[in-house]
């Protein structure tokens, strides 16, 4: 649906409507003459250096928000060294490591207390704004919206979750397959999709498997409604309608095979299987198998059959099903397009989804869902880092909530007084309507098809995730809640909020305001607030007039360069300029 | 037109009289005297449309039950298996204590077992069903889940009706045709997104207009001034209300309906006096280059600039006299806890309250709760939400009956959809994604105490009964959400045409209106 009205808005394109078409159109043509090329991955050639501005658009994409730091650091390197020097740190504390070591503190507390899915959440900020890791940790954030389990569902376990969240992360510079059966079989997937303890079918009775996992996995986690092109555009068959990718049958044929796993237990039986004898281990192990409760039937789904049998052989159906899946020529631009959305940008043009697909079918050694070339080639492809698109108005994306008060945390170099970044839940339409693993459902807390109404977004039958969440009551949460945390900080925590930002690097520049607007310009916004918006935000500052010595203490000028600071942060985050990224 | 009586026009005396406003242009060249036709049935009336949607896909099968010999024996079948069997006991079976064994099922009971809530509550429709194929009782005789009590005594009052096995329709379809694929059907049947989207705006995921938003189009300039209000919801954003022209506006369930933006509301901004100035600018930009950053700006000016009207109408006495929601207590846990949809309908009530100080005479209302995925846990999930949705419209309807002195329960008609029902087989403890499924229809306009649509012959194909309207664990739906649709928006003060422009299907089928509103 989407493709087709990318279509209707190339064409008013052509009628000169536009300068550019979702950044593209025409893929190759992006790059124009006038700007240095990038490098595409599995290409040699020259690697450039970023200059500040790029460097910050491109951590705006790639990471949890520029630091200053992280801005010189990759300016006197490359995007795709950088991409490699990510790809090669380690994994660092786990988020289940945390829970524990969290639980023990709250036991230590009161013995009848217990991690909670605050936990998970600490575990969280204090990651994504302090890990070194940000590629991996931006990456594995984005799968957790494509790859849904909520803390606003079922009973989810909070270390199951977080043990979930370090399975995304494991996987996230890995092999989509294994990333798919990992999810697959994820106890907390289980119980979020309902497939644990699915029993096979009693034709006696008519009951039949669930098919709640069979139909998300395709839906939402591989393939989707219709079969695509490899440049993501939806094939039509003869009579121009879109082609199902499956049918009702291919579900309940699909739901046979995820049934008779459950969960772990060292010595399985019927009653564990129901969820007897759970230990700690069993939440936060993959799921086994338990024979005797997987259906033998013909399972014939997605042009696959598995014949009947006498035999059960729960794992090696659940093969054959996840080859199936895996192997389907919809998963790369399925995948890749929502990557793209929620890195780069809401519409990318088809030849920029196409290059992702391919990366994504072969990394160039022949190797299929290497999510290593997938990254790279959604952060280095002209249509990322061409600098052409951003004067094109359909461009870029809104930032995520959640994504905005990370690169204010980061950008401003905030701390937690104890160490536990204690958000806690920002769910609430006066917080920031968004909590990491969170959403309302497995639809996410927005659809990548989602068209907002009455926009000049929607009129252009154009895509904005992000702006389902986006409303007359959330833009004052937003809005309220980043005044809040510039102020005062965020978090509860004895005697004042936990996380808060210390301004010294921002008090050291506010006796020239121009020299504050353009730091926070540098690092919020990749240098791309318009010489309006910045003459607007600096005549806000000079407005906190600085006392004049010697009359004044030192204090009081420290107080006027303070609120200087505060201001300044506060009216860059609050601009759309921040809002979106281009 | 009928006389109003005299309480009535006290209460419309108290919104002042708002002189009707040409109608705008569409963008559908409908320019239609809509709420001309709207006035001629109650030239000054105030009338609103609340949709409760019930997210995940509402069991119908355990919600309105049919009780004939026949039906029954082939739901016990079908439902009285598994694991964690979800069937319902029969009509007149006691409620067994909890930790005592059922003399019906053999089994202990617990908070959590159908044994334990008694059987469903019979109810008799004014107009008899028709008895379908494979059913040999001489009349059809029907009940509702245990945790609707609630609700039978407004059934009872003839305030509430059945709508049966609605779903999304093309055009008229049965099981045969389906099978053979003889008609069309919409889309991406039994994904929930996408038929959540066909249930409010007729497409899939992408789609932009509601026919809430559609019918708000229509009425809209007799709101005079505060015509921004017209179609309202406090569950987030939805494409339902979303028109050619009128955007979906969200509020707060909060005493303070509209939040204000704490940077606007003061003289001075972080010791700034140009501060609040320069932020409000900002923060509303449309300019910018960027067509989303212009979208951000145009609904925080919209923010800005409904806020103060909004909420000094909600600190007026007729609002702040609707009561909070009864405290809730779950009957599966026996734990209280918040019934969002019972917060969201008093929500709704205070915007109706709210409405004659705003000059609106003609809102539409969304409202929202989820939880209704019932492919597992159906036994604990379920109840709870019918439990809750039964408070809370009870409660709304109660509030209703008294805003001011003024009894608006003719007013404002609320009635429920869902993504879909759920396969009437049971997988053991819950149920998947099925299609036509049963709503009801609650306010003084409606013909109660009855039901419409023709209740489907139920029970699985096993053996040799062979089921006409069940495919598969669905019923084929035999009234089409667009015939609903079409119903609520005729008594709304839609005119035929609009009707049939707003719902391009609406003329594939015989009945576009379904009788079920005075």
């Amino acid at each position: 649906m989407a493709n087709m009205l990318m279509k209707a808005a190339c064409t008013a394109m052509l009628l000169g409507l536009l300068s550019a078409c979702g950044g593209g159109g025409g893929g190759e043509d992006v790059a124009g003459g006038s700007l240095p090329a990038v490098t595409p991955a599995g290409t040699s050639g020259p690697a450039p250096k970023p200059t500040a501005t790029e460097a910050s658009r491109f951590l705006i994409q790639s990471s949890f928000g520029p630091t200053e730091a992280d801005i010189e650091t990759l300016r006197t390197s490359s995007y795709a060294n950088w991409i490699n020097a990510q790809f090669a740190l380690p994994v660092g504390s786990t988020a289940l490591d945390f829970l524990d070591k969290r639980r023990v503190e709250i036991k230590a507390a009161n013995a009848t207390q217990d991690v909670s899915a605050n936990q998970f959440y600490e575990y969280f900020w204090r990651s994504a704004v302090t890990s070194p890791d940000q590629l991996r940790q931006r990456v594995t954030f984005s799968l957790s919206q494509i790859f849904v389990i909520s803390f606003a569902g079922a009973d989810i376990n909070p270390r199951g979750a977080a043990s979930y969240y370090d399975m995304l992360s494991a996987n996230s510079f890995g092999n989509f397959r294994k990333l798919l059966e990992d999810v697959t079989l994820h106890p907390m997937m289980g119980i979020y999709l309902t497939h644990i303890a699915n029993r096979k079918e009693d034709p006696a009775t008519g009951r039949t498997p669930d098919e709640n996992y069979a139909r998300e996995i395709l839906q939402l986690f591989s393939i989707g409604l219709f079969e695509l092109n490899t440049d993501g555009t939806v094939k039509k068959d003869s009579a121009g309608n879109p082609i199902p990718s499956y049918t009702s049958a291919d579900i309940s044929n699909l739901a046979k095979v995820f049934t008779g796993f459950s969960w772990f237990n060292a010595t399985p039986s019927n009653g564990t299987f129901g969820g007897g004898g759970r230990t700690d281990a069993s939440f936060v192990t993959p799921m086994i198998a338990y024979p005797a409760f997987h259906s033998l039937s013909e399972k014939r789904f997605l042009g696959t059959v598995i014949p009947a049998s006498t035999t059960s052989d729960a794992t090696g159906d659940l093969k054959i099903a996840l080859d199936t899946i895996f192997n389907h020529p919809n998963v790369g631009p399925f995948i890749g397009r929502q990557l793209i959305q929620r890195l780069v940008t809401s519409n990318p043009s088809p030849a920029y989804v196409g290059r992702v697909a391919s990366a994504f079918n072969n990394n160039g050694s022949g190797v299929r869902g290497d999510m290593r070339a997938v990254i790279r080639a959604v952060l280095l492809d002209t249509e990322a880092r061409t600098a052409v698109p951003v004067n094109d108005a359909t461009y870029g994306k809104l930032r995520e909530p959640v994504l905005r008060m990370t690169a204010l945390l980061r950008a401003g170099s905030a701390s937690s007084k104890s160490g536990n970044w204690t958000l806690n839940s920002t769910s609430a339409a006066t917080s920031l309507s968004q909590t990491p693993l969170a959403s309302p459902s497995v639809f996410n807390f927005y659809r990548p098809g989602y068209s907002p109404p009455n926009t000049k977004t929607g009129n252009l039958g154009l895509v904005a995730p992000e702006m389902q969440i986006v409303n007359e009551v959330t833009v004052a949460g937003y809005l309220n809640t980043m005044q809040t945390t510039i102020n005062s900080g965020i978090g509860s925590g004895s005697g004042g909020s936990d996380v808060t930002l210390p301004y010294a690097k921002e008090m050291a520049l506010a006796n020239n305001p121009a020299a504050l607007v353009d730091h926070l310009n540098n690092v919020l916004t990749a240098g791309s607030l318009t010489t309006a918006r910045r003459q607007q935000i600096i005549d806000a500052v000079t407005a906190v007039a600085i006392p004049a010595t010697p009359t004044t203490t030192l204090a009081q000028i420290d107080a006027a360069l303070l609120n200087r600071s505060k201001l300044a942060m506060f009216l860059t985050v609050a601009s759309p300029d921040f809002i979106i990224q281009r | 037109m009928k006389a109003l009586p005299q309480s009535r026009r006290q209460f419309l005396a108290a919104a002042g009289a708002v002189g009707l406003v040409a109608p705008v242009a569409t963008g559908f060249g409908m320019q239609l005297a809509a709420f001309g036709s709207a006035a001629s049935q109650s030239a000054t009336g105030y009338k609103a449309l609340v949709f409760i949607f019930l997210n995940g896909g509402n069991d119908a099968n355990n919600t309105i039950l049919p009780t004939d010999m026949d039906s029954w024996n082939r739901y016990w079948a079908a439902r009285n298996t598994g694991a964690d069997p979800i069937a319902l006991m029969p009509v007149g079976t006691a409620a067994v204590a909890v930790g005592a064994t059922s003399p019906l099922t053999g089994r202990v009971a617990s908070l959590r077992t159908p044994e334990a809530w008694g059987g469903v509550l019979p109810f008799t429709p004014k107009t008899a069903q028709a008895i379908p194929a494979g059913t040999n009782a001489t009349t059809r005789t029907f009940a509702f889940h245990p945790m609707l009590a609630p609700l039978l005594p407004v059934y009872t009052q003839g305030r509430l009706a059945v709508i049966a096995n609605v779903g999304t329709l093309i055009e008229p379809i049965t099981k045969a045709q389906f099978n053979a694929k003889q008609k069309r059907t919409p889309a991406n049947l039994f994904s929930h997104n996408d038929q959540q989207d066909t249930w409010r705006a007729g497409m899939g995921e992408g789609a932009q207009f509601g026919w809430g938003g559609r019918f708000a189009d229509l009425v809209a300039s007799g709101n005079g001034s505060n015509s921004l209000f017209t179609a309202m919801s406090p569950a987030g954003n939805t494409v339902f209300l979303s028109g050619n022209q009128v955007v979906q506006y969200q509020f707060s369930t909060a005493a303070i309906p509209a939040p204000r933006i704490n940077a606007l509301t003061t003289t001075s901004l972080f010791g700034s006096n140009q501060g609040p100035a320069k932020a409000q600018e900002i923060i509303r930009d449309t300019t910018i280059a960027s067509n989303l950053g212009a979208d951000v700006g145009t609904i925080v000016g919209r923010s800005i600039d409904s806020a103060v009207t909004l909420n000094t109408a909600a600190g007026g006495s007729l609002v702040t006299a609707i009561p909070a929601p009864p405290s809730y207590t779950n009957p599966i846990t026996g734990l209280v806890e918040a019934n969002s949809l019972s917060a969201q309908l008093q929500a709704v009530a205070r915007m109706i309250a709210a409405a004659p100080a705003l000059g609106l005479k003609r809102q539409v209302f969304y409202v929202a709760v989820g939880g209704y995925d019932t492919h597992d846990n159906q036994n604990a999930d379920h109840p709870n939400n019918l439990s809750k949705v039964a408070n809370a419209m009870a409660t709304f309807d109660a509030t209703l009956a008294n805003i001011g002195g003024v009894d608006m329960r003719s007013s404002v008609t609320t009635f429920t959809g869902s993504d879909f029902s759920r396969t009437y087989n049971t997988n053991g403890d819950g149920t998947d994604h099925a299609w036509g499924g049963h709503h009801l229809i609650m306010g003084g306009a409606v013909k109660g105490g009855d039901m419409y649509g023709q209740f489907p012959t139920v029970g699985n194909n096993l053996g040799s009964f062979n089921n006409p309207d069940q495919n598969g664990g669905y019923h084929v739906p035999t009234t089409s959400v667009d015939q609903y649709a079409a119903t609520l928006g005729s008594w709304f003060g839609v005119s035929n045409t609009d009707l049939a422009a707003i719902f391009p299907n609406l003329k594939n089928f015989a009945s576009p209106n379904l009788g079920f509103m005075l």
